[in-house]
């Protein structure tokens, strides 16, 4: 019993007394903790720099070894006191920019932060030229700072949002630097699938700097932000595309496979059509979540407007609604969906209606569809004939603006009809078609009539080339005629 | 002659003198040697200047002059207008015919020495003719205000625009402004239908009463040569009905060219829109676009193309006076030098309008 007495008093004297060297040695944690009693010098205790043997000194400067507080606070000294604006920042940087410095602290942390926030919005929108949004102790904290991992940190996952909403769900603050900026990404955000699941204590879903990043944040606009739209399904697709990482949701990880593929996707990421919909165009981006069954058609109707509305007043409506059936997914699926054809429309295998519509079970839907597809074929092969009509006459070098206006009639009256397919109104898709046949006509009937003309005019030219020749020769003999005429008599 | 054609021929010389006429003309004799052929070309000019202006008063019923209707005027005319397509094409192809006719009318009378005294104001009367069916040309290019006329009559007037002191108010009397616009348009259009026809007919009414008056010029070989060798022909009928013959193969070209080559209208002109590449000028002006290129930007103290200009515009008037420096041709010398001279310039125009056109 007594050695192990004897053994706690070595070990607690040992405590003390290399504690009493450590403390002894940073005169500014002695004074601030013993005679100021602040906070910063208490929370620095549990700070990781602190951890690592970082001085006070070292980022307000002066002389950490000096008992007197004149002495150690001195200018002479190097003393800096607290950092104020981008100085802040610049003072983090001088050890987090500089990967030696970083090496010799056993950090395996990247150094380009400080690079990184520069060219972000946040270190580039400023109101006074001095001070920009952010400097790094706005999200990191200043004294009290812990590694990302530990959810004690603002930036740990279940922590981002609250620290990103202390500004970015202050209209006050917002109105500084971007007043047409939301301020109710954080409300959406709890509203969300992954929002959700935050609130359960997942650190997995997305949080802000899933999608907007951290150090290198840029406004939606800027062609290099990962939520720009040509980026965003890739910045999705970094989670949703990772089976692994998606095992405990039990959803599909094919969505952006299907989609970069579909009519949406190609015109996104290859053609680089910005008004073409990604993820968010559908899901939210904040308040992200899939849409339910009753609300595709207006998810859909916000770019599609004119078939939603024919659809919603169509006798489709009622049925698609009783079996409790999404509306345009039905027909034209959701992430992988291709660019309707004509094929879609009747009764053949490629087409969808009659997946609903059989013979037997439904005659008279049958029978509509059959009819419709007729009509569509009749107009597409009206089209064609009017289109070879065409070229024919322009290849022959006739003059067809006339004609080709008529065929850019016809063709609209093609895409209004496959708007109209929508309301499922037999009547109403007749009077589409029938506009379509009679531009067709028309440019028929130029066509032909330049080509006739094509014709007339060689005919007219062998006609009077003959003419001509045969006056040529006529003159060339009476010419000959008279000369031998002259030469007589002569 | 019939009968009836008799009746009427009387009916006409009882009232018109017809007989004087035939008789004054028959006098006219036409000398006959090996370079005859060449003699066909002033007439098969005058030819298609007539066909420039029955197929110009055709197209002036239906064409508007003003930015925003002539290119669609045209348009109608080639689509609408019955045989609007084929008055269009024959008024650009006799364009381009006539301007050629005239220059191998002008270099035959150049080699033929025909400008010798006393032919010199014909030579003048003519040369000046050739100058105006040159700014015909250039007037006339512009109208139908399609993409590469407008470019073309940019760079056009913009050489203009280089020569010291007129050059830039010519610029801008040319333009109606600093720019190609609209008021150019009205411009060239009263310059190709009012200005230079008037100008044109009244040194061809002096040019035609000049070789009336002095005759067909003969060869210089002819002064040594005894009159019995001197072959002729009468100006009427035989001339005239060659010439007619000419006339009626030329129309025959015509037609043909005008149905398998119709004259395209091309896309309306843009004044927004950037020049398309590799605008060229007419292929008469083709020779001294490709030169102008050629020059260096600076020489000596020079802009280069200040420099083209001027040196063009020296050689025009150079040739031009042409009757007044060669005195020994006047004097019924042949002097080869003058000859050198037309066969470079006759090689130069050739090659360089070649280049340019493969360019």
């Amino acid at each position: 019993m007594r050695q192990k007495y004897f053994v706690f008093k070595c070990v607690a004297a040992s405590f003390l007394f290399f504690s009493g060297i450590l403390i002894a040695g940073d005169q500014c944690i002695t004074c601030h903790t013993t005679v100021v009693g602040d906070k910063p010098s208490e929370q620095f205790q549990h700070d990781i720099h602190s951890k690592k043997g970082i001085s006070c000194a070292d980022c307000h400067g002066g002389n950490r070894n000096m008992e007197e507080m004149e002495a150690a606070m001195n200018p002479k000294e190097g003393y800096k006191g607290v950092p104020k604006g981008d100085a802040i920042s610049q003072t983090c940087a001088t050890c987090h920019a500089d990967p030696e410095r970083m090496k010799k602290y056993g950090s395996t942390l990247p150094t380009n932060q400080w690079t990184n926030l520069q060219t972000s919005a946040h270190g580039k929108l400023s109101t006074n030229g001095k001070e920009h949004i952010a400097q790094c102790i706005t999200c990191h904290n200043a004294h009290g700072i812990v590694p990302v991992k530990d959810p004690a940190s603002p930036v740990y996952p279940l922590n981002v949002v609250k620290t990103c909403t202390k500004c970015h769900a202050s209209a006050t603050f917002m109105r500084t630097y971007n007043p047409s900026l939301p301020i109710d990404q954080g409300e959406k955000y709890r509203t969300s699938v992954h929002g959700m699941l935050n609130a359960k204590g997942d650190p997995k879903p997305a949080v802000c700097s899933s999608c907007h990043g951290s150090h290198d944040i840029r406004t939606s606009k800027d062609a290099k932000s990962s939520v720009y739209a040509v980026n965003l399904p890739g910045t999705c697709s970094k989670c949703h595309s990772n089976a692994q990482y998606m095992k405990d949701y039990k959803i599909p990880t094919n969505q952006y496979e299907k989609y970069a593929k579909s009519v949406h996707g190609t015109a996104l990421l290859q053609k680089h059509d910005v008004g073409a919909p990604s993820c968010n165009s559908c899901h939210g981006n904040h308040g992200a979540t899939p849409p339910g069954v009753e609300s595709v058609s207006k998810v859909c109707g916000t770019c599609h407007a004119l078939n939603a509305d024919l659809f919603s007043s169509s006798p489709h409506k009622k049925a698609f609604d009783e079996r409790k059936l999404p509306e345009c997914e039905t027909c034209h699926s959701n992430h992988g969906i291709v660019a309707a054809t004509d094929s879609l429309i009747g009764v053949t295998a490629q087409a969808v209606c009659s997946r609903c519509h059989h013979e037997n079970d439904n005659p008279k839907g049958f029978a509509a569809a059959k009819a419709m597809r007729l009509m569509v074929d009749s107009l597409s092969l009206s089209g064609s004939v009017a289109t070879a009509l065409v070229n024919d006459a322009e290849q022959k070098g006739m003059e067809v603006t006339e004609a080709k206006f008529k065929l850019r009639d016809a063709r609209q009256a093609h895409l209004e009809m496959r708007t109209m397919v929508h309301a499922f109104n037999e009547a109403k898709f007749r009077e589409v078609i029938d506009k379509g046949m009679a531009a067709t006509a028309l440019a028929k009937g130029e066509a032909q009539g330049a080509v006739d003309e094509y014709y007339f005019r060689r005919i007219g030219l062998g006609v009077s080339t003959l003419i001509m020749s045969l006056l040529a020769i006529a003159l060339f003999i009476y010419i000959k005629r008279i000369e031998k005429k002259q030469a007589e008599q002569r | 002659m019939k009968p009836t054609l008799k009746k009427i021929y009387d009916w006409v010389d009882e009232r018109l003198e017809l007989q004087d006429l035939i008789k004054f003309m028959a006098k006219k004799y036409v000398p006959v040697h090996s370079h005859s052929i060449w003699y066909y070309f002033g007439g098969v000019s005058l030819f298609l200047f007539t066909i420039q202006v029955v197929t110009g008063i055709l197209l002036l019923m239906y064409y508007k002059g003003s930015e925003e209707l002539a290119f669609e005027s045209i348009q109608f005319i080639m689509s609408k207008v019955a045989f609007g397509w084929l008055i269009r094409s024959l008024h650009s192809w006799t364009a381009n015919l006539f301007i050629l006719t005239a220059m191998i009318h002008m270099f035959s009378v150049f080699f033929e020495k025909a400008y010798r005294k006393p032919r010199e104001l014909t030579w003048l009367t003519g040369m000046l003719m050739l100058f105006l069916l040159l700014g015909f040309g250039f007037t006339g290019y512009l109208l139908p205000w399609n993409e590469l006329a407008f470019f073309a009559t940019k760079v056009g007037t913009e050489i203009t625009g280089v020569v010291p002191i007129v050059g830039k108010p010519i610029l801008q009397f040319m333009r109606g402004g600093d720019d190609v616009t609209g008021a150019t348009l009205s411009r060239l259009f009263g310059f190709h239908v009012a200005v230079l026809p008037g100008i044109f007919t009244l040194l061809l009414g002096a040019h035609l009463l000049f070789v009336n008056r002095q005759g067909m010029s003969e060869p210089l070989h002819y002064a040594e040569t005894p009159e019995k060798d001197r072959k002729t022909m009468p100006f009427f009928p035989n001339f005239l009905l060659r010439d007619l013959l000419f006339w009626l193969i030329v129309l025959n070209v015509l037609a043909i060219l005008a149905v398998f080559f119709p004259w395209e209208l091309g896309t309306k002109a843009d004044p927004f829109a950037s020049a398309p590449a590799g605008i060229k000028p007419e292929w008469y002006f083709l020779f001294m676009f490709q030169t102008l290129k050629y020059i260096p930007a600076q020489i000596w103290f020079i802009d280069g193309e200040v420099l083209g200009v001027l040196a063009f515009g020296a050689a025009g008037f150079l040739w031009l006076m042409v009757p007044f420096w060669d005195r020994q041709s006047s004097a019924g010398e042949s002097k080869r030098f003058v000859n050198y001279i037309g066969l470079f310039v006759v090689m130069y125009i050739i090659l360089f309008t070649i280049i340019g056109w493969l360019a």
